[in-house]
């Protein structure tokens, strides 16, 4: 079994290709799914990022998303197995839509997270390393630099599209 | 409590006060969102780690979808607030 420390430093990528394969495919960084979204946008481009990429971390901000279900999912995991990670699945959906979010990124995010996460404990890995890792995560993009975050986002979104 | 779980919640606590000290040291109120965002998903996770119990889901999201709709109210009431026809 590996130590604690490596299990969360492996799940932290994990998560992170995880939520941000699964926003770029809905569409998160094409345009603000709210006012507040497209307004966070446009600063950080007059910060120095890059206006797509802003788009994805204000939708991010605005309402839950892939990295919102994946933390829950992991979260759900790791209090109660699959049917927990499921619950969450549901929260979260019910969540999308108290924010007048219109998608699907949050619940597609929980339940394939879910599934990652039941495979990884599968071989040895806690649950809770998860939620550490996704926490980790969501750091690197919204909590170091907001303009080169945006800029790497912008990068995978013109790939997308 | 569990290694492991002891190890996840020290990490969610550290990225939480290094979030909170982002919050509080930008200046521009938009820019904070994103580090508030930060916050709530350390948060969220330190919640269920340090109770975990299948109701600790609820608190948890709960938790979560209030602090996003929070940001949500705050980042479109500064991008001008609901736009009133005539």
């Amino acid at each position: 079994m590996l130590p604690d420390f490596l299990r969360i430093l492996i799940a932290a990528p994990v998560c992170w290709i995880l939520y941000i394969t699964i926003d770029v495919y809905f569409k998160l960084p094409e345009q603000g799914g709210v006012s507040g979204a497209t307004a966070i946008a446009k600063d950080i481009e007059r910060g120095g990022g890059a206006l797509h990429g802003g788009y994805m971390m204000g939708n991010i901000v605005s309402s839950p998303d892939a990295s919102a279900g994946t933390l829950l999912a992991s979260c759900g995991v790791t209090a109660a197995g699959i049917p927990g990670g499921l619950f969450a699945a549901l929260l979260v959906y019910i969540g999308n839509r108290i924010c007048y979010d219109p998608g699907y990124a949050g619940t597609t995010g929980a339940v394939v997270a879910t599934f990652v996460v039941f495979g990884f404990t599968q071989i040895g890995f806690a649950a809770s390393d998860f939620v550490a890792g996704m926490v980790i995560a969501i750091l690197t993009i919204q909590g170091l630099s907001h303009s080169h975050a945006s800029r790497l986002l912008a990068t995978l979104w013109r790939w997308r599209s | 409590m569990e290694v492991a779980l002891l190890i996840a919640l020290s990490v969610c606590a550290i990225i939480a006060a290094y979030a909170a000290v982002r919050v509080v040291l930008e200046k521009r109120p938009l820019r904070k969102l994103p580090y508030l965002n930060v916050l709530s998903f350390a948060i969220s996770g330190s919640l269920l780690l340090i109770l975990p119990h299948p109701l600790s889901i609820v608190v948890a999201v709960a938790y979560f979808v209030g602090s996003t709709l929070e940001s949500n109210a705050i980042a479109s009431t500064y991008a001008g607030g609901i736009q009133k026809d005539g």
